[in-house]
């Protein structure tokens, strides 16, 4: 059994799934590239990578990953699978997976990932937001007496 | 019933020899079929339309990329079945149809292995290869969304089926090669910068893959698609999907 010889069904089978495996892995690979001498307006928006070289004003937005090189200029909000910082944001972020801000990064805005990596050097002026750690707020038992707990507590 | 479409430049001596072989090999495959010769002035459409009433259901293109080019810019909306013998030098196509070069395209054509190719569509026309929009001051507007421009002149390349070759930069010896095979037509967006005494210089160049695209001006630019050129202020763009029946190759890039 072990040394038998594939059948022609199953010979056709691995035919099938060779093109499919392509296929496949040409659409990971499409990438929409702003070169550096390149401006563009308006709702930028791609299926596949971004790569940003030039400068961009509006929105961006990829489900895959955006890579902003240095030298680059977004001023716009930014929503990405994941993404890498090297260049200027003037935008809030929200990115799904992780956002790494590389030496040469500088946002100003917002941001919100599920994994940040901040090298030294890099700038961020805004506001971070990462799930897992929520603001807990105090608990009150009773409306009369949590009030006047209140009340003492601002005097003390 | 095949109907061969033999360009213009294969009545060079030059290539007798490879021409003899391949009608010997299509007689032994048994798919021999009438000859016709393009000129330059010939339109395929009017000539494809009389042959497929006289019963043909298979058109060959016998040539290089410009044959290709010319003769299914013209035909891409009759109905029947298209095939590519190509021969001789400037056949990059065939390399991404999955055909090689001479002699063993006819093992290719006789399998019949038909894939249904998109085509692009700008100003009323079709091109299948390439459109190459000459350096000018132009704006380029994507699927209606946003809008890409340079700060002086740019070039623009849309390619559908022949690939795109640039030089990363001026130090790098190999040529990085772009396949557009992804369902899409796919721009490319060349700046030109002015870089002191020499002149202009090309920067690296812009991809965005796209459905619809429209390149607005305020002065005419020049327009070269499957080498039909062209002078217009506005151009749209867009892709028609599976328009045309082609027999590929195994080897194929798609």
């Amino acid at each position: 059994m072990m040394f038998q010889k594939p059948n022609s069904k199953q010979l056709a089978d691995v035919e099938i799934l060779a093109p499919i495996q392509s296929v496949v892995a040409s659409e990971d690979n499409v990438e929409t590239i702003v070169g550096p001498s390149v401006n563009v307006e308006g709702d930028f928006a791609s299926e596949g990578n971004i790569i940003v070289k030039g400068s961009v004003a509006g929105s961006v937005h990829t489900s895959r990953h955006l890579a902003v090189e240095f030298g680059a200029k977004i001023m716009a909000n930014v929503r990405a699978g994941s993404a890498q910082v090297a260049g200027e944001v003037r935008g809030n972020m929200k990115v799904k997976e992780s956002l790494e801000l590389l030496s040469t990064a500088r946002v100003t805005g917002d941001i919100e990932a599920k994994t940040l990596v901040i090298e030294a050097g890099a700038l961020l002026f805004g506001k971070v937001m990462m799930p897992g750690l929520e603001e807990s707020k105090p608990k009150s038992t009773r409306g009369g007496f949590g009030k006047k707990s209140e009340e003492i507590a601002a005097v003390v | 019933m095949y109907v061969y479409i033999y360009d213009n430049f294969l009545r060079n001596k030059k290539f007798e020899s490879a021409i003899k072989a391949i009608e010997v090999r299509l007689t032994d495959y048994g798919i021999a079929g009438k000859i016709l010769r393009l000129n330059n002035y010939t339109d395929a459409k009017p000539v494809i339309d009389d042959e497929i009433k006289r019963g043909a259901k298979t058109i060959v293109i016998v040539g290089n990329d410009e044959t290709f080019g010319h003769v299914l810019s013209r035909a891409a909306t009759c109905e029947c079945v298209f095939g590519f013998l190509p021969i001789g030098p400037n056949n990059t196509i065939a390399n991404v149809l999955g055909i090689s070069v001479g002699v063993e395209a006819c093992d290719v054509l006789s399998r019949r292995r038909k894939e249904k190719l998109d085509v692009g569509w700008m100003n009323n026309r079709y091109f299948i290869s390439q459109l190459h929009v000459l350096p000018a001051k132009v704006e380029v507007i994507y699927d209606e969304r946003f809008k890409a421009y340079a700060n002086d002149k740019m070039e623009v390349v849309v390619c559908n089926l022949q690939p795109f070759y640039w030089k990363k930069d001026s130090k790098s010896r190999e040529q990085y090669v772009v396949h557009p095979q992804d369902r899409k037509l796919e721009a490319f967006l060349r700046p030109l910068t002015k870089k002191g005494w020499f002149g202009y210089k090309y920067e690296e160049p812009s991809i965005f893959p796209f459905e619809e695209m429209e390149i607005s001006s305020r002065e005419p630019f020049t327009v070269e698609a499957d080498g039909k050129i062209s002078k217009e202020i506005k151009v749209k763009i867009k892709l028609a999907h599976g328009k045309i029946e082609m027999i590929v190759g195994r080897n194929r890039k798609f």
